[in-house]
């Protein structure tokens, strides 16, 4: 999560916190990274992985944030698919996301919802 | 009220919603912060043979919104105790303005640690619902 990958995103959605004093640690300059940032980088990996086509939509998000994310952070983002199934005449598939730390601590979890075209 | 990071909140209080307008530039820097080139949002011709018959934005993309509204109400907190539970009603284009908005639903405690539950939402201009769920957060401290 090095300073590049976060500003594009902070540009991108205009997270007007990431300059506040909220995303600084108190006693330090660590800068922390966006929550919604660290869950953009893993649905990338979900992409990237399960080749999901264009026309795919996303119906529902579950995320849980599990610890702060500093910037420079190097995280290692695994989707399992967890629900593969055929629903008015769509196909829904279930993602499970994990995000670790470079310490191997948890610090995001979630469930993508998506429908691929059939 | 107006909260920042250490207000003490309450049921039916509500958050300080976050304005935003969805341009096409920024869902193009969206996909290419994201990695996520789906040409429903980055492509005029395949979204305009698809059933919304333009361009939409990422629903991530609208729900950040959801998670900077969170921020400035929690703070670290937020980071590092948050959970969201979306749901993506309807679609945003390129050109609509956007609210997100909160509202303290419940605020529980167990075993010392106080959570607030909120109900969240994003609504295009129309006052159409973009995006409906639940935000809940653990309170460091016991405060709440």
């Amino acid at each position: 999560m090095d300073i590049e990958t976060v500003s594009r995103y902070v540009d991108a959605v205009g997270d007007e916190t990431f300059d506040s004093p909220v995303m600084r640690r108190e006693d330090s300059k660590q800068v922390y990274v966006p929550a919604m940032a660290v869950a953009a980088i893993s649905v990338r990996g979900v992409v990237n992985d399960l080749q999901i086509p264009g026309g795919t939509l996303h119906l529902g998000q579950e995320l849980q944030f599990l610890d702060i994310v500093p910037l420079g952070e190097t995280l290692v983002c695994m989707a399992t698919l967890a629900q593969n199934s055929v629903r008015g005449g769509q196909r829904i598939l279930v993602v499970s996301l994990d995000v670790e730390n470079g310490l191997g601590r948890t610090v995001m979890t979630g469930k993508s919802t998506i429908a691929v075209p059939a | 009220m107006t909260e920042k990071p250490g207000t003490i909140f309450g049921e039916g209080d509500t958050l300080t919603p976050v304005v935003c307008e969805v341009t096409q530039g920024r869902v193009d820097r969206y996909a290419k912060a994201s990695g996520d080139f789906n040409p429903i949002h980055v492509d005029e011709k395949f979204a305009a043979g698809s059933h919304f018959g333009k361009r939409v934005a990422h629903g991530m993309l609208v729900a950040a919104q959801i998670s900077e509204m969170m921020t400035q109400s929690f703070g670290h907190d937020w980071l590092r105790n948050g959970r969201l539970k979306l749901r993506f009603k309807a679609p945003v284009y390129p050109g609509d303005v956007v609210t997100s908005r909160g509202v303290v639903k419940s605020v529980n405690e167990v075993g010392g640690l106080k959570t607030v539950v909120c109900n969240v939402e994003v609504v295009r201009q129309t006052e159409e619902f973009a995006i409906t769920g639940e935000a809940s957060v653990v309170i460091s401290g016991g405060r709440a």
